[in-house]
């Protein structure tokens, strides 16, 4: 009986808080940056994300207060967490985080399934998990203090990565479910993240894709990326710094069908910029893709 | 016009102190079965940045062909982000010498951010006579500005501070 009483007490702890209706962001996002604000400024779109690490919570960049003026919802994306690392949270880097979403009055704000230091050193680079259970338990402690430090719903992306570790005990897509179920977090799901994963894991992307936890999606990240010219039979990069290749818009259609309703896009560009007109046809593009 | 071709460019955040030590219980619930301890997790983990940024071997089981890999492109990364903070040193190599040469200086050595990886570089390529008159000026205007001693963040030197102190100064605007 005491048994059952605290295995009921754990579950209870550990229940879902903010499993309801997934938050509001809905339509075309681009992601803000200082060297497109004007594009996104002058772009029709639905919300936009800003990098929370970027960001002075008391003073954030004019464009992007102008946006939240104007009603455009902004989401923190956090890149610098490293959620998924064996060394405790760093309280001001959640606290930041938190401030963010405060400053932004942002629906939700989301971050990685990543570890991005270790050992008293940092990466400066999101690098993967091992998918272990011993690493879901790090995981969801460190996801659900977060999620009692927020006022907002927490969103999750899992990553690109070249790199697998041996002792992989889940795919992916299990991996992920295991950690929605168990925090109650939504998916940020990135198109092209599967994309490169499945490529340079000499996987099906769609089938991959068809095993994540669609049900719990936030929105949806989409970005370009290729192979380096000097290793062409090399991997596939997710650069952030090309167009959206047909790959990965294909199997954004192959998810937008899976789904009851179009989701909320977001196209991220990191660098590499082109023209205003060439990023807002890219948008036309992702619009007409995504709908 | 090469592009990038690392993983995608995120601000520079700073190296957070050391943490304390772990404690209180765990909200997680363990699944059953176990595994490796999350000392374990920790010893994997700084195995894998280890190898990445400073010269380690590679994790046993993972893949010794994609490490490098990873490791290349977090140093094009790098590369990149530091050729905005030092574009006439940049300029003055060229995209792919510049590449190189940042790959050549920084790789086994840990990101400490765009301004003071690109100042390594560009006194390391002073030394070998590789600046040309941009490069050259543009790292003499910030060694008289600022005072950086291959260790630590680079700090105002003290005329710079008396300068400010005797210029009114412009209203801070954020960008």
């Amino acid at each position: 009986m005491a048994v059952a009483v605290a295995v009921a007490v754990a579950a209870e702890r550990e229940r879902p808080r903010r499993a309801g209706p997934v938050p509001a962001v809905a339509g075309l996002g681009l992601a803000w940056r200082p060297e497109i604000a004007g594009v996104v400024a002058a772009a029709d779109l639905g919300f936009t994300e800003v990098i929370a690490e970027a960001l002075v919570p008391a003073g954030p960049p004019r464009g992007v207060a102008e946006l939240r003026e104007r009603g455009v919802p902004v989401v923190p994306h956090g890149v610098r967490l490293s959620l998924g690392g064996a060394d405790p949270l760093d309280p001001a880097r959640v606290a930041h985080l938190a401030a963010c979403a405060d400053a932004l009055d942002a629906p939700l704000v989301s971050e990685h399934v990543a570890f991005v230091r270790a050992g008293g050193r940092e990466a400066g680079h999101l690098l993967p998990l091992p998918r272990t259970r011993e690493t879901l338990d790090v995981l969801v402690a460190n996801v659900v203090h977060l999620q009692g430090e927020l006022d907002v719903p927490l969103s999750l992306e899992p990553i690109a990565t070249l790199l697998d570790w041996p002792e992989d005990e889940f795919s992916e897509g299990e991996f992920l479910t295991r950690l929605l179920d168990r925090t109650g977090a939504l998916l940020l799901l990135d198109v092209a993240n599967i994309h490169a994963n499945a490529v340079n894991r000499g996987q099906d992307a769609q089938a991959v894709l068809d095993t994540f936890p669609l049900d719990r999606i936030a929105y949806v990240h989409v970005a370009g990326g290729g192979r380096h010219p000097d290793d062409p039979g090399g991997p596939y990069h997710d650069t952030h710094t090309a167009a959206v290749g047909d790959d990965v818009l294909t199997l954004l259609g192959h998810l937008v069908d899976r789904l009851p309703a179009s989701p909320a896009v977001m196209l991220e560009r990191d660098g590499h910029y082109p023209p205003a007109a060439r990023l807002h046809a890219e948008l036309d593009v992702l619009r007409a893709a995504a709908s | 016009m090469s592009a990038t071709w690392g993983p995608p460019a995120h601000p520079p955040g700073r190296c957070p102190p050391p943490d304390p030590a772990p404690g209180g219980p765990e909200p997680g619930r363990p699944e059953p079965g176990g595994g490796p301890s999350r000392a374990d997790l920790a010893a994997r983990q700084s195995a894998l940045v280890a190898a990445l940024v400073a010269g380690g071997p590679p994790p046993a089981g993972v893949d010794p062909s994609r490490l490098a890999a990873t490791r290349r492109a977090l140093l094009r990364k790098r590369a990149g982000e530091a050729a905005k903070e030092w574009p006439l040193l940049a300029a003055a190599l060229g995209d792919a010498e510049w590449a190189r040469t940042f790959a050549e200086l920084r790789d086994g050595h840990e990101p400490v951010g765009a301004l003071r990886e690109g100042w390594e570089v560009a006194r390391a390529v002073r030394d070998r006579g590789g600046l040309d008159t941009g490069a050259a000026r543009e790292l003499a205007d910030r060694e008289r500005r600022l005072r950086y001693d291959g260790r630590g963040a680079p700090v105002p030197r003290l005329r710079t501070r008396l300068g400010r102190l005797l210029r009114p100064r412009p209203t801070p605007r954020n960008t």
